[in-house]
């Protein structure tokens, strides 16, 4: 039956979805500045992620917003928890945020650009700790946090940290292809290929490794329904990798790849929850636990239902404002 | 120094740090309203080139009030998680409506305005004006919600440890919440209306501007002075409007903000304190300069209405003798500075009204004008003294009369940990207020573009 809790769950599911997804790729598209290239190449980088950044960023503090809300156990206990990949998230996102602004105002352009390139980085560590640290189990007491500062740094946390930075860059990469930013195509769908042999090889070991680290995960994999959903989602995965890799090594279709990344990713955040559910912090708090009470779940729904999608509709036409490619953007950017 | 004591340093460090930007960011979203719709109105280009200078300036203060404002979510949650838990249900919900209602109407909008000038049609381009100023005052009017319900938690139950909403109407508009948001909302424009002129001030008095500039920020300032004439006078009014707030439902901190230990026996007025010092121990003060009476007339509108001392609660249940002092000085810088802006609203109306405000006779006002430039941190310091006034007053409750600060704690946090994010934090915002000024002085010599084509 579908409860409020349910319904909830959904509703920050999908706005977590939009925010990896969307910021992902901004940030792999921020990591790629980071590699040696000519100084104008970054600018493009930063002009094309200019008007939509923010926007795509808003989803990640509309999450925890939300989170806070309905589930408010969760956003407290799993922030206690995570304070050290919350601190690092932190410091990715100022940085980046700052970067934009001032570069665009600065007269020596590179410090600014690093800054950039660097944030967006450290911001992409951060997830994978953030993750990683979830996964591998939070230890809760009587509601409270039971563990340690560094509890959060496991082999597993490692590994996932490889995997997010990876999957952020496959998705920068086609995100650069499909706008068309990068002039040296062949040279990125090699980067390209490259970045998809790590992130499937982190993302393999990471799901071996899950079962020894949280049993949850053990249990998923053996039991049904969840094993056969699950199954059917790493078919899928497979599929779309090899439509993806077909069309970087033929070099053909550069404008599916992007929409092939995000299905690609879309699927594995699907499965991750089919992983997960009905856990919010596997093994120990499910989502009906740390469900804020009725009245509240009924009284969010009214105030923020009706307008998530107004909002969505709002970044479509923001979006199609300027999907235009990078030269015609830079044309247009405020000129300070 | 434990866990709590950073804790709390930190959270008005990133909250003192954060407010800066969101004052600069609504104010100066009014003023780019104002001429973008004087613009499309008049078709007199001159507005257009304001909105395109002083936007330079609101990109800046946007990018930095959403870098600062992260850490705040982040530490309800970090830091304050037993707090955050326990009134989750009411504080996070009003959280998630800033973020889903204002925040997304704002950064999209953002967008539009800082990049849409060849994309959209102008009035399309004007209702994104628009929206980011509606959406950057609504996220002000929820996260005010927020802490009037701390100030004032009415609508709530406090039950088996957590707080259970009855009354959603009453939780969010409770007495201090309308109130607060508007002095809250005046003060963004006091304090912004303070830079624009005092920066055009400092341009007219350089010796060698060109004519051009010089029209230009003359133009600024008349429109910065005309808001500050609006708001200086209603602020005032406003923050008086708290006094009768306070005494229904904080009497404690109000005692605190006049150091007055000991309610007025019957018959008698209380007596307001210019100048007072209370003793170490608390419980009375070593010296205070006061008038008679007036402390009754300002809270109960009467020669010799009932004020409550901070003697009448127990100790553990009112500020301590540091957060009095506190309270009481925070108070004074404010409601200084309040009248210190107010004169120089009036000297600016009388050299209006003598036709002053033109070229070149402006030029011969460099008093006036000197004034102006060192008036510009004054509605800053004011907004930082308001807000310590009423978070520290308010000690040692995080929600007002139901949960202690001491109980709002996260559980296991290590002092290492903490002062690990105090201290890289503060060191980046220092970093980032040294660039905000070196970028605005380097912006504002460079001076606007009187040239470039409309769009
Ligand atoms: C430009 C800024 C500014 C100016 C000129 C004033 N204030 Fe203010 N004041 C604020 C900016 C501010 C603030 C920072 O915005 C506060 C903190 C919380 C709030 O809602 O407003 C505040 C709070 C605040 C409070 C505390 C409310 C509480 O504890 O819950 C009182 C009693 C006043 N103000 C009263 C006044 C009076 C009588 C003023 C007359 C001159 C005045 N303020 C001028
Ligand atoms: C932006 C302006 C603000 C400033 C300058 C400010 C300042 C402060 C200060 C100085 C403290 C420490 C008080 C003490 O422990 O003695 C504090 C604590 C706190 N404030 Fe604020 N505050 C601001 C806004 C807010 C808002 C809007 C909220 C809620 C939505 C809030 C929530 C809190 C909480 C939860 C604490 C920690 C608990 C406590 O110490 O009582 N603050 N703030
Ligand atoms: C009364 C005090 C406050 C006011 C008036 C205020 C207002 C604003 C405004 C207008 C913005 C938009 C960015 C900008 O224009 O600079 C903003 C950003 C932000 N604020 Fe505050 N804020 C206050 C205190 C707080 C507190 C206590 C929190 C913690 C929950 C907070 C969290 C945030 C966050 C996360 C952002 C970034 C949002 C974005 O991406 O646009 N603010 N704030």
């Amino acid at each position: 039956m579908i409860t409020l809790p349910i319904i909830w769950y959904l509703i920050i599911c999908l706005e977590l979805a939009l925010y990896v997804l969307l910021d992902g790729a901004n940030l792999g598209v921020g990591i790629v500045s980071l590699f040696p290239q000519q100084e104008s190449k970054r600018a493009s980088m930063l002009t094309i992620l200019g008007p939509i950044w923010n926007a795509n960023e808003t989803w990640l503090l509309v999450a925890a917003g939300t989170l806070f809300g309905a589930f408010p156990a969760v956003y407290s206990i799993g922030l206690n928890a995570l304070y050290l990949p919350g601190v690092i998230i932190l410091i990715g996102l100022i940085l980046r945020a700052v970067s934009f602004e001032f570069h665009a105002f600065s007269v020596h352009k590179r410090p600014w650009s690093f800054a950039f390139g660097l944030g967006s980085l450290i911001t992409a560590i951060g997830h994978g700790a953030a993750l990683g640290g979830l996964l591998s189990g939070i230890a809760v007491v009587d509601g409270h946090f039971a563990g340690g500062p560094l509890s959060w740094a496991t082999p597993l946390t490692g590994i996932i940290i490889v995997g997010v930075v990876a999957s952020y860059l496959v998705l920068g990469y086609a995100y650069l292809i499909r706008r068309m930013a990068y002039e040296n195509q062949h040279e990125t769908f090699s980067r390209l290929l490259t970045t998809v042999g790590i992130t499937f090889v982190a993302l393999a070991i990471a799901t071996l490794f899950l079962p020894v680290q949280n049993f949850l995960f053990f249990t998923r994999w053996v039991e049904p329904p969840s094993m056969y959903y699950l199954t059917a989602i790493a078919v899928g995965i497979v599929i779309a990798s090899a439509f993806l890799l077909h069309a970087v090594i033929r070099h053909r279709h550069a404008e599916r790849l992007y929409p092939l990344a995000l299905i690609i990713f879309g699927l594995g955040f699907v499965g991750m929850l089919v992983g997960t559910y009905p856990y919010l912090m596997p093994p120990s708090i499910t989502l009906f636990d740390a469900a804020s009470p009725h009245n509240t779940l009924v009284f969010m729904l009214w105030g923020i239902g009706p307008i998530l999608p107004i909002v969505l509709l709002y970044n479509i036409y923001l979006s199609r404002v300027f999907r235009s490619d990078a030269h015609e953007v830079r044309a247009n950017a405020y000129d300070i | 120094m434990d866990v709590l004591t950073f804790s709390r340093i930190q959270f008005g460090d990133t909250a003192a740090f954060h407010i800066l930007w969101p004052l600069m960011s609504i104010g100066l979203a009014l003023y780019l309203a104002i001429m973008e719709g004087m613009w499309l109105y008049t078709k007199d280009e001159s507005y257009y080139r304001q909105l395109r200078f002083w936007i330079k300036i609101f990109v800046l203060t946007f990018a930095i009030g959403v870098a600062s404002g992260f850490p705040l979510s982040f530490q309800f949650g970090t830091n304050w998680a037993a707090f955050s838990n326990a009134a989750g249900s009411f504080f996070g919900n009003i959280l998630g409506f800033e973020t889903t209602i204002a925040f997304t109407l704002e950064t999209a909008s953002l967008g539009i305005l800082l990049f849409g000038w060849k994309r959209v049609p102008r009035a399309v381009h004007f209702i994104a004006n628009l929206f980011v100023l509606i959406g950057a005052s609504l996220s002000g009017f929820w996260i005010v919600a927020a802490n009037s319900w701390m100030q004032v938690p009415h609508g709530v139950a406090f039950v088996e440890g957590k707080f259970v909403v009855t009354d959603y109407l009453a939780a969010i508009f409770n007495p201090d919440t309308l109130v607060s948001f508007a002095h809250m909302w005046l003060a963004c424009i006091v304090a912004t209306m303070f830079l624009v002129a005092g920066i055009s001030a400092a341009v007219l008095l350089t010796k060698n501007a060109a004519d051009a500039t010089r029209a230009f920020f003359l133009h600024s300032l008349r429109y910065a002075l005309m808001l500050i004439i609006i708001t200086t006078p209603v602020q005032m009014v406003v923050g008086d409007m708290f006094g009768g707030i306070l005494e229904a439902n904080q009497p404690a901190k109000l005692a605190a903000y006049e150091l007055h230990w000991n309610t007025n026996p019957p018959g008698t007025g209380a007596s307001l304190n210019l100048f007072a010092w209370p003793r170490a121990d608390g419980g009375g003060n070593v010296f205070q300069i006061s008038v008679p009476n007036l402390l009754s007339y300002i809270v109960v509108h009467t020669p010799d209405g009932e004020v409550k001392g901070l003697n009448d609660f127990p100790p553990l249940d009112r500020p301590s003798v540091v957060d009095a002092i506190i309270t009481f000085l925070s108070f004074r810088v404010m409601v200084g500075l309040g009248v210190v802006m107010f004169f120089i609203a009036v000297w600016g109306i009388v050299l209006w009204r003598r036709g002053v405000l033109t070229l070149p006779a402006i030029l011969s006002r460099r008093w006036f004008l000197r004034v102006l430039v060192a008036a510009i941190p004054a509605g800053f310091i004011a907004t930082e003294a308001g807000w310590m006034v009423r978070e520290i007053g308010r000690q040692p409750w995080v929600v007002y009369g139901m949960m202690r600060t001491t109980d709002a704690l996260s559980s296991n946090l290590a002092l290492p940990q903490v002062g690990t994010s105090l201290i890289g934090l503060s060191v980046i915002y220092a970093a980032l207020a040294v660039a905000f000024v070196v970028f605005v002085v380097r912006i504002v010599r460079r001076g606007p573009d009187l040239t470039t084509p409309i769009p």
